[in-house]
């Protein structure tokens, strides 16, 4: 068997999971599996939330150790799921290492959903987190807008490589910027409390926050810590948006519109 | 009650095509987030208490992922990241920040400590079924 291609397919498919936003936990399970296949006498995984370390050993071969540093991290679970399949019955021996690394290959750019069906999710979620909070049908209308405003602050602020931060607490600005002024000039009657709670859920960081706790409940406390922060971080952000937001809002009241 | 479980379904399936959810999963990811809803809300309107609800709706989100998870051999975040959406305690982040607005400090700081007992409760929800499913396993 080829140990180095096996080295760099445990390390590729660690890396698809983890920017995918896997656990540590199970980035590490999966490279361990991996590498196991190679019957060496020691091999190790270590990933922290920001980079892997992988090594092989054994008293016959010279060891062979990656390294990989990772950047830029986006939610998709379509990946994560495929990753695991391909570890599952690359361990399992029902494909080879040739035809696990060739998958993985696929699997790093694979998209199942287009931008428009992503931007309509977004919308989704605004206009029924509105009817989950009890809204009704005026309130729909104004949500669907407010939901389009941060598909759109959302597609540009990515376009413009802005950080998390600025992200975040921009597009929380023009969301309850846009519920408010649709309340007084499209609207009027609509609740513009749950328009504004059911547009921000896309930003809540609920997963970065899940994922936060699986880490820390497995050991891993430097990722568990790190991704806590991150949410706490997104958290203030979208507050100090929101907040911004309602201030203009009162600030311009009748002078604006 | 119907309605909002109806809303949380939607709201979880289309949140699930911003995570790329795996295509075969998204409805059952949808029903796993709607019976969570379902839960918080019976919980919420028999005990009153928000955060009681925002607990044992996640137990109950977290045992249906992990049960999936088994079932379909799928890892378990691709389940419970978007079945526990709906109990994510947006609206109080978003009630918090408007009474500092308003000027009101006391309401504030009460949904500023129901944000975080929220969370709390979350976070304890899915710690216990974890380590549960890991004793199971270890058999």
């Amino acid at each position: 068997m080829n140990d180095k291609l096996l080295v760099e397919t445990a390390v590729l498919a660690g890396e698809i999971m983890l920017i995918s936003g896997a656990e540590i936990f199970r980035v590490e399970n999966t490279i361990d599996h991996i590498l196991r296949k190679a019957g060496r006498e020691t091999s190790e995984a270590i990933v922290f939330s920001t980079g892997i370390f992988a090594s092989l050993n054994d008293l016959s071969i010279e060891a062979i150790t990656v390294a990989r540093r990772v950047t830029g991290r986006s939610t998709n679970l379509n990946r994560v799921y495929l990753v695991n399949d391909v570890s599952r019955k690359l361990c399992e021996d029902r494909i080879t290492v040739e035809e696990a690394y060739g998958k993985l290959k696929e699997i790093r750019t694979t998209m199942q959903y287009s931008r428009w069906l992503k931007d309509a999710g977004i919308v989704g979620v605004s206009v029924f987190f509105t009817l989950l909070l009890g809204g009704g049908g005026r309130d729909f209308l104004a949500a669907a807008i407010t939901g389009a405003v941060l598909a759109v602050a959302m597609e540009v602020s990515s376009r413009l490589r802005l950080n998390d931060f600025c992200m975040n607490g921009i597009s929380a600005f023009l969301i309850a910027f846009t519920a408010l002024s649709v309340e007084k000039l499209l609207l009027p009657g609509i609740r513009s409390d749950i328009i504004i709670i059911g547009a921000i859920m896309p930003l809540v960081p609920g997963v970065i926050f899940t994922t936060a706790i699986r880490d820390t409940l497995n050991g891993d406390y430097a990722s568990g810590t790190a991704r806590m922060m991150e949410a706490v971080v997104i958290a203030l952000s979208v507050a100090a948006g929101v907040g911004a937001g309602i201030r203009l809002f009162q600030f311009m009241g009748g002078q604006l519109w | 009650m119907v309605m909002q479980t109806i809303g949380a379904f939607f709201a979880v399936i289309s949140f699930a095509l911003v995570l790329e959810l795996p295509k075969k999963y998204v409805v059952l990811a949808g029903g796993i987030g709607a019976a969570g809803w379902l839960s918080y809300l019976m919980v919420d309107t028999a005990a009153g208490s928000v955060t009681a609800a925002a607990f044992l709706s996640t137990l109950l989100v977290a045992l249906a992922s992990h049960v999936s998870a088994r079932i379909f051999k799928a890892p378990v975040t691709v389940f419970l990241v978007a079945g526990i959406l709906p109990s994510v305690p947006g609206a109080s982040i978003y009630r918090s920040v408007s009474y500092v607005i308003s000027n009101d400090p006391e309401l504030s700081s009460h949904y500023l400590v129901q944000t975080l007992q929220i969370s709390g409760a979350i976070a304890m929800a899915i710690f216990i079924m974890d380590s549960l499913f890991r004793l199971i396993q270890k058999k």
